[in-house]
């Protein structure tokens, strides 16, 4: 069966769109894939003689769920007046930077969160 | 059983079980998802008396508490200053006598709030204690709540503002609303607000808040004995700020 797609000039148009598309999508496929292995960005964790002995979550949680933590403390001070223990003017007691700490990530990563745009962290 | 009477009594009862279930859900979710022996505001309703007999009419140090406190934008410049709380001066005659007051403005804090109301996106919210507070996470700039409030207590950050003076607490981002609080940071953790300190370290004494719902408080008795007032009562919004002198 000969399927009628026009002339050729019609599937050149039809076909270079759909080309550039797949390679713009392969390449963040393939680019993640190769990102696998590769070193991770190093992260500074300073522990100036705090008071603390360890973080209010272990490393593993906070590294792949910070944000969650964080939007559930701000929902409990913002809405319910609940200010407790966990704050986030008190993870600046032991990451005191946040060029060597917060930053590192976001920047490997790409992201801009605007937390700082209100909340001070040096 | 034949065929059709199974699945009949299937379907029937697949159904009765799934909206049931669905049912049960969204009932349980109406409402606050903190329950109400765990919320701390519950039973609270701060309220404010300002004595305007006290109060100085020169004096500005409320404003100046609350510029610091609360890291409000402050530019020199009128176009883009914020005022959480500021002094409007009031000119009127009482028989063939002039007299002019200068009267403390902020956030009534209204109990019936209509910046709450037209508020899109439940950014603007009255708690459960009764301030009505904007969370600045949320908020996305229409600037409704601006327009509905009939006291015009609410202001559009226009600009950044580089100065911090407050780095425990937050400041507003370009292209939020906002208003006065009644510092409920402060007033969780016990303390009284910052133009209440204020206005007692200066002497004059002018600000109470209390706790309206406390049939023992100093702002209870003072409502419902002297004669305050408090402004556009006409209007059905319930404010909370209550002058004394007005
Ligand atoms: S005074 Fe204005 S901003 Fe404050 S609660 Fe009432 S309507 Fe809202």
């Amino acid at each position: 069966m000969k399927i009628n797609i026009g002339n050729n000039k019609t599937a050149v148009f039809v076909a270079i769109p759909i080309l550039i598309i797949l390679i713009l999508i392969l390449y963040g496929v393939i680019s993640n894939v190769v990102a696998i292995g590769s070193e991770p960005p190093q992260v500074l964790l300073e522990r100036p003689d705090s008071k603390y002995d360890k973080c209010v979550r272990d490393t593993e949680y906070m590294r792949f769920h910070h944000w969650e933590l964080l939007r559930e403390i701000r929902e409990n001070v913002v809405r319910y007046g609940k200010r407790g223990e966990e704050d986030i003017n008190k993870c600046k007691e032991c990451h005191t930077s946040r060029v060597n700490f917060c930053d590192q990530c976001h920047n490997a990563v790409s992201m801009s969160p605007d937390c700082f745009g209100c909340h001070n962290y040096p | 059983m034949d065929r059709r009477d199974f699945i009949k009594t299937t379907g029937g009862l697949i159904l009765t079980v799934g909206s049931g279930t669905y049912a049960f859900r969204i009932l349980s979710a109406t409402g606050v998802s903190v329950s109400d022996t765990d919320n701390p505001l519950i039973g609270k309703k701060w309220g404010m008396v300002i004595d305007l007999t006290k109060c100085r009419p020169d004096c500005t140090d409320c404003l100046t508490a609350c510029r610091t406190e609360n890291n409000v934008s402050f530019h020199g410049d009128k176009r883009w200053d914020n005022h959480w709380i500021r002094k409007v001066k009031i000119e009127g005659e009482v028989g063939h006598t002039k007299v002019e007051k200068m009267v403390p403005l902020l956030c009534n804090h209204c109990d019936n709030p209509p910046c709450a109301q037209v508020c899109p996106v439940k950014a603007t919210y009255k708690r459960d204690d009764g301030i009505v507070i904007v969370d600045h996470h949320r908020c996305i700039g229409c600037r409704y709540c601006m327009i509905a409030c009939p006291y015009n207590a609410r202001q559009f950050n226009f600009k950044n503002d580089e100065d911090w003076p407050n780095e425990e607490r937050p400041k507003r981002s370009h292209g939020v609303a906002e208003a006065c609080n009644l510092c409920a940071h402060r007033l969780d953790v016990g303390q009284m607000p910052a133009c209440v300190e204020a206005c007692q370290k200066c002497g004059a004494n002018a600000i109470l808040v209390g706790d309206l719902n406390d049939p023992v408080s100093e702002i209870n008795r003072i409502t419902s004995t002297l004669s305050v007032k408090r402004i556009r009562e006409d209007l059905g919004t319930e404010p909370k700020v209550y002058y004394l002198g007005l």
